[in-house]
């Protein structure tokens, strides 16, 4: 609670920008891959990290004041929208997509189901302008945020420019979610070797199966190796959602979707794209016997004219009891991450 | 005498100006050490030689009639070079531009250039996509000045680096067809990179001089985006209910980037003080 409490009296005190604005402890975890992102071009800074999270916050980032980040992003679900297939938007429209968690940004080159950004300063863009998510502009953010006088501290303090504009806008998005590292699960300390890093058994021969049987796609401790695949799911017919082909326009994409990180899954239902599915038991059903065959599905989902993954009832409850340990309590009640006024 | 004096600085401006014309190495005015001047791409939009005219009607080699209703794009890095092959890369910070057909704006104005003289201009068309990957903490305030242009994509984040649209007719023997809509909208995706840059010669040296101003005068021929060493028949790319063509990524848009290589010629170079382009 002392952190919190020396940002305010800093917040009163504007002499020196310098002193203030310290730049913050962000560590690479030892069992993660290398950085996707570079983050030393938007470094996080307190101020900045500080501006970012109450943007989050901030229902002002839509065109009728209803919707902010944190509306589809509720951080006891890791950050998604917890019980929604799709998620509703300004006006109670509503999107056509399950809201990805955030999670670990910085090790990620692609961002959406369909890579529609590799940008981690610039992926806010897709949710504020769309007409069905926030349907602002970032402009328009900027001029109604000028007329908040706390913003116009925040962000002299938090960059050199000291401007409310488009560009720090996205600047401190992209460092509060910079920040936004996930690497404390059970299954992270069991590799680690860290105290409290213990699994049962049935949790072994689960990452075990895992490891066989998965993480050919959910590769590393980041559990997804960012690329577009066509897993078999039978397209929604109402939807008809391309998938990467409506990013790239290349007939060879449709349906394929980005490997989601299996990290919090156990919190993050429901499940796929199209948030179809309302439990890991189903997903593993799917797998096993779910999976339909087309001209995109992918090769390592036909292996031998076998379509999906062999999977025995015993092998799906050790692999959803792996799937458990996977679950970070310290980041979803990181209190770095709520929103205070 | 007054008046006898003014006709013989008139002829000796002509003079001076026929001489420069016509020998382009001639040094008229001083190159000084450390001295700067300015330089402006002018873009003349046109369609196969004929002037560009937004709602006109014009009939490509693919048999088919374009009305155009919009026409803006990205022009950047740009570079200038002299004969020895020694070049002036503009400040990257400051080297992107909108050229808008509907809104007038056809020139890139260039500051602070070493005098000399250059004898090739080079330039991309559309973002980079090492400036792109950057974020905005790079891209500055280009991605509010794109936006109000409407060069931005916001589903698949980035620029659009052409926007060309308008109504489209097929001709044939039987006449013309129904007029459809048309938006050909160019730029890279996280999967393509279709930046281009082009390097083009200048026919009259570019002479920069203190307090003067070179005006590099090109011809943008929109017609070889869709007509050129490739051809894409809007026809052939109409939506599933035949009501519309939409052009925004794929193979298309590759094939777009390298027919708009050919895009670009320049047609003759203003030099001295007072050539701004009207």
């Amino acid at each position: 609670m002392l952190s919190p409490l020396l940002f305010l009296i800093s917040c009163d005190n504007k002499s020196d920008y310098e002193e203030v604005n310290a730049r913050m402890d962000f560590k690479v975890p030892s069992n993660f891959p290398a950085l996707a992102q570079e983050i030393d071009r938007n470094y996080p800074t307190e101020r900045g990290f500080e501006l970012g999270r109450k943007l989050f916050h901030d229902t002002r980032l839509s065109s009728d004041g209803t919707v902010s980040c944190a509306f589809c992003h509720e951080q006891a679900s890791a950050f998604t929208h917890h019980g929604h297939a799709f998620s509703h938007g300004i006006n109670n429209l509503e999107g056509v997509r399950n809201t990805p968690s955030i999670q670990n940004m910085a090790f990620q080159s692609q961002y959406f189901y369909d890579g529609a950004a590799v940008s981690i300063e610039m992926l806010s863009i897709a949710p504020i302008h769309n007409p069905v998510e926030m349907n602002e502009t970032l402009e328009n953010i900027a001029v109604k945020l000028k007329k908040d006088k706390s913003y116009v501290e925040l962000f002299s303090q938090a960059f050199e420019d000291q401007e409310v504009s488009s560009n720090n806008i996205l600047k401190a998005l992209g460092q509060f979610m910079t920040m936004m590292v996930s690497a404390n699960s059970r299954y992270d300390k069991y590799v680690r070797k860290e105290p409290g890093g213990n699994l049962s058994e049935q949790e072994k021969s689960g990452l075990e199966l895992f490891t066989q049987k998965c993480a050919s796609c959910h590769k590393t401790d980041m559990f997804t190796d960012s690329t577009f695949r066509n897993n078999g799911l039978p397209p929604n017919s109402k939807l008809n959602d391309l998938g990467r082909e409506t990013v790239t326009g290349f007939a060879s994409d449709r349906y394929k979707f980005k490997v989601p990180s299996l990290r919090n899954i156990a919190l993050t239902a429901p499940y796929m794209h199209d948030g179809r599915f309302g439990s890991l038991q189903s997903v593993l059903n799917f797998y096993a016997s779910g999976v339909k065959h087309s001209e995109t599905l992918d090769p390592l989902l036909n292996a031998n004219g076998v379509l999906g993954i062999s999977l025995s009832a015993d092998e799906k409850e050790a692999l959803i009891a792996f799937f458990q340990t996977l679950t970070d309590e310290e980041y979803i009640n990181n209190q770095l991450f709520y929103f205070k006024t | 005498m007054n008046f006898q004096l003014k006709n013989i600085a008139a002829v000796l401006a002509a003079t001076s100006l026929f001489v420069s014309c016509s020998n382009d190495d001639d040094n008229g005015s001083k190159v000084v050490e450390g001295a700067v001047g300015e330089a402006e791409l002018f873009f003349d939009n046109g369609m196969a030689g004929d002037a560009l005219d937004l709602g006109n009607a014009y009939t490509n080699s693919n048999g088919e009639t374009v009305t155009v209703k919009k026409l803006n794009y990205i022009i950047s890095n740009v570079v200038l070079i002299k004969e020895d092959g020694s070049s002036f890369v503009y400040p990257k910070a400051e080297n992107y531009f909108i050229i808008s057909e509907e809104k007038g704006q056809f020139t890139v104005h260039l500051e602070n250039i070493p005098v000399g003289d250059y004898k090739k201009v080079k330039f991309g068309i559309g973002v980079d996509q090492q400036r792109y990957l950057e974020g905005e903490s790079a891209q500055k305030s280009f991605w509010d000045l794109a936006y109000a242009n409407d060069m931005t994509w916001t589903w698949s984040i980035g620029y659009r680096f052409i926007n060309f649209e308008g109504t489209f007719a097929e001709t044939s023997d039987h006449g013309r067809h129904e007029e459809l809509p048309f938006q050909v909208h160019q730029g890279s995706n996280s999967a393509t990179d279709n930046y281009r840059e082009v390097t083009l010669d200048l026919p009259t040296t570019a002479r920069v001089r203190e307090k003067e101003l070179s005006s590099i005068h090109i011809m943008s021929d929109i017609n070889v985006l869709l007509d050129g060493d490739t051809k894409i028949l809007l026809h052939d790319n109409l939506n599933a209910g035949g009501t519309a063509v939409s052009i925004m990524g794929g193979e298309n848009l590759i094939k777009i980037a390298q027919n708009s290589l050919k895009m670009f010629k320049v047609d003759h170079v203003h030099n001295g003080p007072g050539s701004h382009h009207e």
